[in-house]
């Protein structure tokens, strides 16, 4: 009886001494909860989103782009870029430092991206994966103490962009570093340095520099939406991201905090697989037809669907580009059904006597995009009621989806999002830069699109590079190969003690958040 | 004895050789993995080169048996995600699993025995009907549920546990940490309340149904009406006759159920932000790293198998009619 007694005793004093964990976060810390677990700090490697937010609070890069799109200098204060488009000169600014305490020079700079290039490294991530393939990346040298060179292969108008996602470390360290270490061990560059990470549970960072308002960032790894909210409404995290839509009352109900929703960057679409191939298929054959493509946009109500599955009033995308550099004379196609069977009937498509035009096979990936099972079977149905007779085939994401994806061999229907970005259209534009493209997944070949890349290289301002993007654009809206469909919206769940700003390019950059 | 143990260790050898084929063919099926590991516009020649770089440019059979080579040297690779040794990865993620299921099984197993007992001596009376639908409530409701119920519950209206995480207590020990083991003991427990009361309700009820079977039946042996003749106590008679017997398929059921929680307590790992093995296992499926599936995947075999050994030379130990 003594023993029960005493462990009783125990119980209770473990639960007194435990509920001290449930206090909130102290007033210099902020708790960020993450959806996806976080794989690894090496540089070279990161390329989630959620690895890519924690990693730049740590280092450094040579410009920044902000949430609205505008770019601004970050390690370095000024740019020049040869006249045949291929060497960037970039100038550091003064007093550049890493964690380790070494000065940071030009040499750092161009170790970071030549290591990264390195194949001996086997690196994957953004970096040597995107950022490397998409500019033709050849070599970077120091000039100076200063002044880093970059070289490219092939003159690229996004080039500028795309190199101010490499993110800068120190040479020494990294030399003196195995694969292994640099993996968990990041010597950065930015004004955050790690200070711990439990695999599969927190990072804590610690401010080692400006801009930084909060000297401490923990960003918790919670997978559960439900769970994430209900920490949210705790009070014991600060900032959720992907907050689920059927979770957006209950936050903005709890009186703790409220659900930011920003329309996204990603761009949300159905796409028209026109190869040879899927010709040959069902429905194949009909989608060949732009007449029959554009039918099918009076089909489809967007705002609908974003308003009943995505708890979002979104307006429908008019291509390929996000909204601020869209082609501003085009109007988002309505929801006609009516135009849609007439346009259907005179491209040769009438009901037959079943009430059918044709069969056509409708791909999709489940789990990785805002309630996707459910956006695709609205669509299909929508498709149902002009007169399509349409075989949804939902797979599994990462296993059985993104394989047929990436040997573009999905389809004829296929639904897709493209991660985009607000500070250039011909970022969005270079989805479709080739017909061979990888990420051409229609094998899409229209002459008036892929002709007028040149146009563009060979544009003197950027007035008359307007005008043939415009151009383009026009050309994808009328005769495209995408059902256009919405920008993802993105939820965040903000503390009511936090003065976050959510950013439409899903970046979670805390340097300027702090307490209200 | 010993022999029987020598011949399970060789069937066990057998039964992890079949288990990594199987599972190595089952990540292969979904196609090549070298697409998770490269940009959208990757060019044909930089997926060759990661796909050599990852190793997936030889043949299947080649891989595998490459990758059965390396394991008998103790080497797993390293994990595609992580870049880091595959094995150290799982074997950091067991601990906080071994943790988990170690308060399930405590949790469901002190309560089942005295819930089944008090079931099975009380028949047909509302304390059977009570208990009984309890366990019928535990086997039903999906374990995801029950946790988020708890969550919003204890975590959010009574805000006295902890909605999610956890506190390490095993790792720091097993590396040698004692004080920091033991001053994390507190708020390890604390936080293990809800995942463990979780994990552990189907195990408690079923357990519970088990137990409560297994005393009827014992309870009208003749032996028990034997002791009862003899003048026992009824607490005599229940504990030192009729639950000693009583025990024997509730054993096979814990020693199974352990190796079944170490790799199945995914959801509950998932619900909980548990940073344990399962969850470990799940996104490393996902992301098709294939190493950190493999290494799991052994090690989860060799425990399930050591559990099962070890359920049997307890039954032999406790059954004298069991010989090995």
């Amino acid at each position: 009886m003594t023993t029960l007694r005493h462990l009783t005793a125990a119980g209770a004093l473990t639960l007194l001494m435990g509920s001290t964990a449930l206090a909130a976060p102290p007033g210099d810390t902020l708790v960020v909860g993450l959806s996806a677990d976080i794989t690894t700090f090496e540089p070279a490697n990161i390329s989630s989103r959620d690895n890519a937010n924690i990693a730049r609070h740590i280092f450094g890069t040579l410009y920044s782009i902000s949430g609205d799109g505008s770019v601004s200098p970050d390690m370095a204060e000024n740019l020049e870029i040869s006249e045949d488009g291929l060497k960037y000169v970039y100038t550091l600014r003064q007093g550049l430092t890493c964690h380790d305490g070494e000065a940071l020079t030009a040499e750092d700079a161009a170790y970071t991206f030549n290591r990264a290039k390195d194949p001996a490294n086997g690196f994957t991530g953004n970096t040597p994966g995107f950022v490397f393939s998409s500019v033709g990346f050849e070599s970077a040298e120091a000039l100076d103490d200063r002044r880093l060179q970059i070289t490219i292969g092939r003159k690229n108008p996004i080039a500028f962009g795309l190199l101010a996602e490499v993110y800068v470390h120190c040479k020494d360290s990294y030399e003196k570093m195995s694969l292994d270490d640099a993996a968990s061990n990041p010597i950065g560059s930015g004004p955050y340095k790690l200070a711990s990470w439990t695999k599969g549970s927190e990072v804590v960072l610690e401010k080692v520099g400006e801009p930084a308002r909060m000297n401490k960032i923990i960003w918790r790894i919670i997978p559960e939406a439900s769970t994430r909210s209900a920490e949210l409404i705790a009070g014991n995290v600060d900032i959720i991201t992907n907050v689920a839509p059927d979770q957006i009352n209950a936050v903005n109900a709890s009186g703790n905090a409220k659900v930011q929703a920003v329309q996204g960057t990603r761009r949300m679409y159905v796409g028209f697989n026109l190869s040879d191939a899927f010709k040959a298929m069902p429905g194949g054959d009909a989608i060949q037809d732009p007449n029959v493509r554009r039918a099918l946009q009076y089909a489809v109500d967007v705002p609908t669907i974003c308003k009943q599955l995505l708890n979002f009033e979104c307006v429908r995308a008019t291509g390929i580009v996000n909204p601020p550099n869209a082609n501003k004379s085009l109007e988002p196609y309505p929801y006609d059904p009516a135009m849609a069977e007439k346009l259907l009937d005179e491209a040769g498509w009438p009901r037959a006597a079943d009430g059918t035009r044709f069969t056509i096979r409708f791909q999709a990936g489940r789990g990785r995009y805002l309630n996707d099972q459910n956006v695709v079977l609205a669509v299909a149905q929508y498709l149902e009621e002009v007169g399509l007779k349409v075989e949804v085939d939902i797979m599994e994401w990462a296993s059985v989806y993104v394989p047929l994806i990436r040997k573009r061999d999905v389809g004829p229907l296929f639904f897709l999002g493209s991660g985009g970005a607000l500070w250039s259209p011909l970022y969005d534009m270079t989805d479709l830069a080739r017909v061979e493209s990888g990420t051409n997944y229609t094998h899409w070949n229209d002459p008036r699109w892929f002709d007028r890349w040149a146009d563009i290289a060979n544009a003197k301002t950027p007035e008359e590079q307007r005008v043939i993007i415009d151009e383009m654009l026009k050309v994808f809206y009328d005769d495209g190969p995408w059902l256009h469909m919405y920008f993802q919206p993105d939820f965040y769940g903000v503390s009511e003690r936090v003065d976050f700003v959510a950013r439409p390019d899903e970046k979670v950059y805390l340097f300027a958040t702090g307490l209200k | 004895m010993w022999t029987f143990i020598a011949r399970r260790l060789l069937q066990s050898v057998v039964v992890i050789l079949g288990v990594t084929l199987i599972s190595f063919i089952a990540l292969q099926i979904g196609g090549d993995p070298t697409y998770l590991f490269v940009s959208e516009r990757a060019t044909e020649e930089e997926i060759a080169m990661v796909r050599a770089a990852l190793g997936f440019d030889n043949p299947l059979h080649i891989q595998y048996l490459t990758y059965l080579g390396n394991i008998a040297q103790g080497e797993f690779g390293n994990s595609l995600s992580y870049r880091q040794p595959a094995m150290e990865i799982v074997l950091g993620a067991l601990p906080a699993t071994i943790e988990l299921t170690i308060f399930a099984m405590t949790f469901a197993i002190t309560l089942a025995v005295p819930l089944g007992v008090f079931a099975a001596l009380y028949r047909g009376t509302p304390v059977d009907g009570g208990i009984m639908t309890m366990a019928m409530f535990g086997q039903s409701v999906p374990g995801f549920w029950l946790g988020i119920m708890m969550i919003l519950f204890f975590g959010l209206a009574l805000r006295i546990l902890p909605i999610s995480g956890h506190v390490p207590f095993l790792l720091p020990l097993l590396q040698g940490e004692f004080s920091k083991a033991f001053q994390n003991l507190p708020n390890s427990l604390y936080y293990l309340i809800m995942p463990g009361i979780a994990a552990g309700f189907y195990s408690l009820s079923r357990n519970a149904r088990l137990v409560r079977s297994s005393m009827l039946e014992v309870l009208s042996q003749d032996y028990v009406r034997t002791a009862r003749s003899k003048g026992l106590t009824e607490r005599a008679v229940v504990i030192h006759h009729a639950l000693r017997n009583a025990w024997l398929p509730v054993i096979t059921m814990i020693g199974l159920e352990f190796g079944f929680l170490l790799g199945g307590v995914v959801v509950i790992e998932t619900v909980f932000s548990y940073p344990g093995i399962g969850r470990l296992v799940f996104n490393a499926i996902n992301q098709r790293d294939i190493p950190v599936v493999q290494a799991a995947v052994v090690v989860l075999s060799v425990i399930f198998i050591s559990l099962n050994l070890i359920v049997d030379l307890v039954y032999a130990r406790i059954d004298p009619r069991v010989k090995l």
